[in-house]
């Protein structure tokens, strides 16, 4: 696809996403903004695993310092919401910048149990610090405007996710991002290459612990109640789910698998809390049969175009 | 008050020097992490416990049946899932991850989110040099626990299959050339993992109770003592996992018992930033 034809389809989707919650009620529109939580998330953590091979456990757990940090800010110190969501945004980021300079020099699987490690111990500090907190009961934060009104919120979350995907794209398509493939493909040759292996591991990890903590903040804000359960493995879990699902990797799959699982898990709501185990064998399965996703799978199934031949002059002979 | 916090932290801390030899067999050959290690060690206490408690079998048979079991679900989980990701570390890390969660989730559907025990396996208490009165229950899993160590450390010290693996360990490529089957290898040394995580889980549950998510921590801690240990080492370990068990007991008892999970993490952290290959590690090349 040429950048003019992508650029066309981003802004028809784009403009068919402000005219979607129009007519919808309360509780489809509750979904769409909860789906486009994930796709920042889905979408943040598929830098780190599909694009510079790294598999962070510790997403959520950066989504809940961006959610605690802003909320209890305005919780307790009355400090406006989005200063408060700039703030949690740094804090995550530092967080993420400490853990990766830590561990990213010993290789992946360090990088893989250390976040690990730290989101559980995330979770044990949050329920202990009750007073600060609220333990498992939640924190109740204040709104982000004076009259809480969903379809705001929808378009706040609208640009917030499209403020990330462009970043993403951007980063992606540029030479940082050849960096991040070359390292995630072989770290050995790039390192050949003079990219700088460790370094641009810890940019990865940095921003995108930044988005999570970023996108966690306006979350907390959105419900109103900012629980134990934002930190959690299971969100953990629904973030490693899409991106896997919808195709780790590429652009457009973490997008499609955010909102495909989280409509679906409303649907096996109806039934009961089957969700987490259903996501976990779809993902096992996908996973072992088609590691690129769905969408590696539709590029698989597609019929190829045939390549137009270059035209190439011979080597010109002296 | 110090004397049984010791106490408590040798029992715990040989079952995770138990759980962690797992974890680093499996590490030290295949170079994988296996991420549902903890939802293995609460499936053996699961079946121990339905074996015993609902069937009412004899607790030993119970244990076996159990040990077994998990050893062969490891060599399906090896085959099925870990052997199509060899050379790629990244996505045997995704798959055994979703398997834990599916695994937890799966466990909570059938067995509830109420703590389920095996039957103990000795009633009572004794007398401890004279210190404090201990219950035999848990001195019986520090028996276990260290008769295990001991068996494993045979096998893997004395016997041929033992010097298999350390060659394996060591260089896969020598070890293939040598007519070392290094697919059956990984294949027996993943079940082995499992059923280790299988061991401890057996020993311990008729002491801590098991929940579906109750195998996190344990594996966890297990990983931190693997990092602590130095990946692939064996005496690492044994030595990091009686230090973590008495260092959690020992902060849990003088400092807070809310945190007690936590000072393995500050552990992890100090052992990352003065030495990153761990104690008995080899430091990378």
């Amino acid at each position: 696809m040429t950048g003019k034809k992508a650029l066309l389809i981003s802004m028809l989707i784009l403009a068919g996403m402000c005219v979607l919650p129009l007519g919808l009620g309360i509780y489809p529109q509750h979904v769409l903004i909860v789906s486009l939580f994930y796709v920042m998330m889905a979408s943040s953590w598929n830098l780190l695993a599909g694009y510079t091979g790294q598999v962070s456990f510790g997403h959520a757990a950066m989504a809940g310092i961006g959610a605690y940090a802003s909320g209890i800010l305005a919780a307790k110190a009355g400090i406006n919401p989005w200063i408060g969501i700039c703030l949690g945004t740094v804090l995550a980021a530092l967080i993420g910048l400490g853990l990766g300079a830590l561990c990213l020099k010993m290789g992946g699987i360090y990088l893989s149990l250390t976040t690990l490690a730290f989101s559980q111990i995330l979770h044990i500090i949050i329920v202990n610090e009750y007073d600060l907190t609220r333990g498992t009961m939640g924190l109740q934060v204040p709104s982000l405007m004076a009259e809480y009104d969903k379809l705001v919120y929808y378009y706040i979350m609208l640009a917030a996710a499209v403020l990330i995907l462009s970043i993403l794209y951007r980063m992606i398509h540029s030479n940082l991002g050849l960096n991040f493939r070359a390292v995630q493909n072989d770290e050995l040759a790039a390192k050949s290459l003079g990219v700088r292996v460790l370094q641009v591991r810890v940019l990865a990890f940095t921003v995108a612990s930044a988005m999570a903590g970023f996108a966690g903040g306006l979350y907390g804000h959105y419900l109103l109640l900012v629980t134990p359960e934002i930190p959690s493995l299971d969100l953990q879990f629904y973030v490693l789910a899409m991106t896997v699902i919808g195709g780790m990797g590429s652009f457009i799959g973490p997008i499609i698998g955010a909102f495909a699982l989280n409509i679906l898990a409303e649907k096996i709501r109806d039934y009961g809390e089957y969700h987490v185990l259903v996501f976990g064998l779809i993902a096992l399965v996908v996973a072992r049969f088609a590691p690129n996703g769905l969408l590696g799978l539709w590029k698989k199934f597609k019929p190829i175009k045939p390549i137009q031949a270059v035209k190439q002059k011979a080597f010109p002979t002296p | 008050m110090l004397a049984i916090s010791v106490m408590n932290g040798l029992v715990i801390g040989v079952i995770y020097a138990l759980a962690a030899l797992g974890v680093s067999l499996v590490v030290g050959i295949m170079n994988v992490v296996n991420f549902a290690h903890g939802e293995l060690y609460i499936l053996a206490g699961y079946f121990s416990y339905l074996f015993a408690s609902a069937l009412g079998m004899n607790f030993i048979a119970a244990m076996l049946i159990a040990l077994a079991l998990v050893f062969l679900l490891g060599i399906v989980i090896e085959v099925t899932l870990i052997r199509p990701t060899y050379g790629n570390d990244m996505y045997s890390l995704i798959l055994t991850f979703i398997l834990s969660i599916v695994l937890q989730n799966a466990y909570l559907l059938i067995f509830g989110p109420y703590p389920n025990k095996p039957p103990l396996w000795v009633k009572g208490a004794a007398d401890v040099f004279g210190l404090f009165l201990y219950g035999n229950q848990r001195l019986a899993a520090l028996i276990a626990g260290v008769a295990v160590i001991a068996v494993v450390f045979f096998i893997i010290k004395k016997t041929w299959f033992g010097r298999i693996i350390r060659a394996t360990s060591q260089d896969r490529e020598m070890a293939e050339l040598n007519g070392v089957d290094t697919t059956r290898l990984n294949m027996l040394s993943f079940g082995l993992g499992c059923a280790l995580a299988a061991a401890a889980g057996v020993i311990l549950t008729p002491v801590f109770p098991v929940t579906p998510t109750a195998g996190v921590p344990v594996a966890l801690t297990a990983f931190v003592v693997v990092v602590l240990g130095g990946m692939g080492s064996m005496w690492g370990c044994v030595v990091g996992g009686l230090l973590l068990g008495l260092v959690e007991n020992l902060g849990a008892a003088f400092i807070s018992t809310g945190y007690k999970n936590v000072f393995g993490f500050i552990i992890l952290i100090l052992v990352l930033l003065i030495r990153p290959s761990g104690l008995f590690g080899r430091a990378k090349v």
